[in-house]
């Protein structure tokens, strides 16, 4: 939770000064390597008690709750109601932006100075975004979105559009449309730190555009790489066994 | 951008390995050394011993000092298909399979010259996919049962195809190579699949961690990336390794040309070889081996990789996110109402 950190001056040159990792050859911070997010905002980003199964949590909205319009807080809670049938993820889609970076699940960046890949092993999704400046494709549908990405100072700035509605910010049914823009601000604060914010604008859904914090953690093991998760495998387990009778 | 999305959205529609629409195939090229099979005509046996292309270029270097090879490429169509056949199919086109790639908005990559026209099975000489007599016997009982759902193509499932099959080319095309210091990773359009290969001479994993597109190890051998691939899932029959686009509807397993319809075992394992020809080119070979279904480790190569156009850029391909009608259009399988748990 950064809740009590001053505004940042937008577009200012490394908001933490100070960053003192290693840089690759174009002298941008070194974010090569495996990371991943250790909070609860897969299971809610808002702060929740424990449920079965589910920790509890500090929510990663920034003043708290999501600002939704009344319409859409409803559906909020009817998707919560419906979670273990209409949650995207149960059905082995990708998880869509900024879901992904925050699931329970490690993914691996790859930078180049005109790209930055993102490998995610649930699922593996991938995004590929792009550094060269050029425009975002029009009005797209794709589940991982669009991204463009640059550099303001040692913040790796991307913004996505073309996200779809149909996927959600968490397990607890808190969702958007595909009005949705996501503008995320990477910040490395070291070498095995990253100030992660993300903010969401979504005029049909929310009342005004609202931001998430998160830190996200260089994983260290030695050798370490991604594993699967490859779910639409998982399903078919399920129907073969179905098919063959068994439970 | 647009006209290729829409082309793209029909592939998910149709599903490409048992689309039905397939008129002709691409001609041979002419010039080439292999005779043409004719239209029923048995195709021919034996190619000249396949040696590795010999480049002498001399790809620039990364920061880190490995070969440059990264970059957006497209693949470059088999010259024919996986395999000849054991057993000729009358009335078919010699190259059929070809004729399925979508490059509705870039050309359509061609063979560098004087490739020779053969199938990509190069070793043995004869083309043919050196199966164990049990293994034809199950390719043969999954090719007759394609319409159900448990002996369907993995591909046409939506599953990870594996190695050398993620870069057989299909009709998602692209790939993108990224190097960085230690690394060469691949991602492929194809349903947004993905590998990393260290390049540190780590062993393997645990035998226990299995992963569908394997555990790769790579290093390069003057400007030779070369990748040792082990590992895989087997946990599904439906995991094939190796297929070219579409099997045809109904044509026996002994007449196939696509590589369709052989599972591996739990030994399979791959050796890659990703050899830079020019600055935009790279020659592909796969030597495969697996004791519990082939007779003798066998090799796969063609020219794999185009360099994209310059304004290529790699869209999202959803497999299984669109695939529900599809299963249940053509096996009558239902899958809407399964959910997995999830962490």
């Amino acid at each position: 939770m950064r809740g009590a950190a001053p505004p940042r001056p937008p577009a200012a040159p490394a908001t933490k000064p100070g960053y003192a990792g290693p840089r690759t050859p174009d002298r941008k911070p070194d974010l090569n390597g495996i990371w991943q997010v250790m909070n609860t905002a897969h299971w809610n980003v808002e702060a929740h008690s424990a449920s079965e199964g589910i920790p509890a949590g500090f929510s990663v909205v920034e003043g708290g709750s999501i600002p939704y319009q009344p319409a859409a807080l409803a559906k909020r809670n009817e998707n919560f109601k419906n979670r273990l049938m209409a949650d995207p993820i149960r059905k082995c889609y990708m998880p869509g932006v900024p879901r992904a970076t925050y699931m329970p699940f490690p993914f691996e960046i790859t930078q180049t100075p005109k790209h930055i890949g993102i490998a995610y092993e649930f699922a593996h999704a991938t995004r590929t975004i792009f550094l060269d400046g050029t425009p975002h494709m029009e009005d797209l549908d794709f589940w991982m979105g669009d991204g463009r990405g640059r550099w303001e100072g040692d913040t790796l700035v991307i913004d996505t559009v073309s996200l779809g509605d149909q996927t959600w910010f968490d397990q607890a049914g808190n969702f958007h449309s595909d009005a949705l823009k996501v503008n995320e601000r990477l910040t490395p604060t070291d070498v095995n730190h990253i100030d992660y914010e993300v903010t969401i604008e979504d005029p049909k859904v929310f009342t005004r555009p609202w931001k998430m914090h998160m830190i996200v953690y260089r994983r260290m093991e030695k050798d370490l790489e991604l594993l699967d998760y490859e779910c639409a495998e998982h399903v078919y387990e399920k129907l073969f066994q179905q098919k063959a009778g068994k439970p | 951008m647009l006209t290729r999305l829409i082309g793209l959205a029909a592939i998910v529609l149709i599903v490409p390995s048992l689309a039905t629409a397939q008129t002709q195939g691409t001609p041979a090229p002419t010039g080439a050394p292999a005779p043409a099979a004719g239209r029923g005509a048995a195709p021919p046996a034996n190619y000249p011993p396949y040696t590795r292309p010999v480049s002498t270029y001399v790809p620039p270097r990364t920061p880190d000092g490995q070969p440059d090879i990264s970059g957006l490429y497209l693949a470059i169509p088999l010259p024919r298909n996986i395999e000849t056949p054991s057993v000729p199919m009358a009335a078919r086109g010699p190259n059929r399979a070809n004729g399925e790639f979508s490059y509705s908005l870039n050309e359509r990559p061609k063979l560098p010259e004087g490739a020779i026209v053969r199938p990509a099975g190069v070793d043995p000489a004869d083309g043919k996919i050196p199966l164990k007599p049990e293994a034809m016997q199950l390719r043969k009982e999954i090719i007759a049962n394609q319409e159900k759902v448990e002996r369907l193509d993995g591909r046409v499932l939506c599953l990870a195809p594996g190695i050398p099959r993620s870069t057989v080319p299909a009709p998602v095309v692209g790939y993108q190579i990224f190097q960085k210091p230690g690394y060469v990773v691949i991602f492929y359009e194809q349903s947004h699949l993905y590998r990393t290969i260290p390049l540190d001479g780590r062993a393997s994993l645990d035998p226990k961690i299995q992963k569908a597109m394997g555990v790769s190890r790579g290093h390069w051998e003057g400007n030779v990336l070369v990748v040792e691939v082990t590992n895989f899932t087997n946990n599904l029959e439906n995991n094939w390794v190796i297929g070219a686009v579409s099997a045809t509807p109904g044509v026996p397993a002994e007449s196939l040309a696509t590589g369709h319809g052989i599972p591996h075992s739990d030994v399979y394992r791959v050796t890659e070889r990703y050899t830079p020809i020019d600055a935009n080119t790279i020659h592909y070979e796969a030597v495969i081996n697996d004791e519990k279904v082939f007779t003798q480790p066998w090799t796969l190569a063609w020219y794999g990789f185009a360099r994209a156009p310059k304004d290529y850029v790699p869209i999202e391909y959803a497999c299984f996110e669109g695939n529900a009608k599809n299963l249940l259009l053509m096996t009558n399988t239902d899958i809407s109402g399964i959910r997995v748990n999830v962490p």
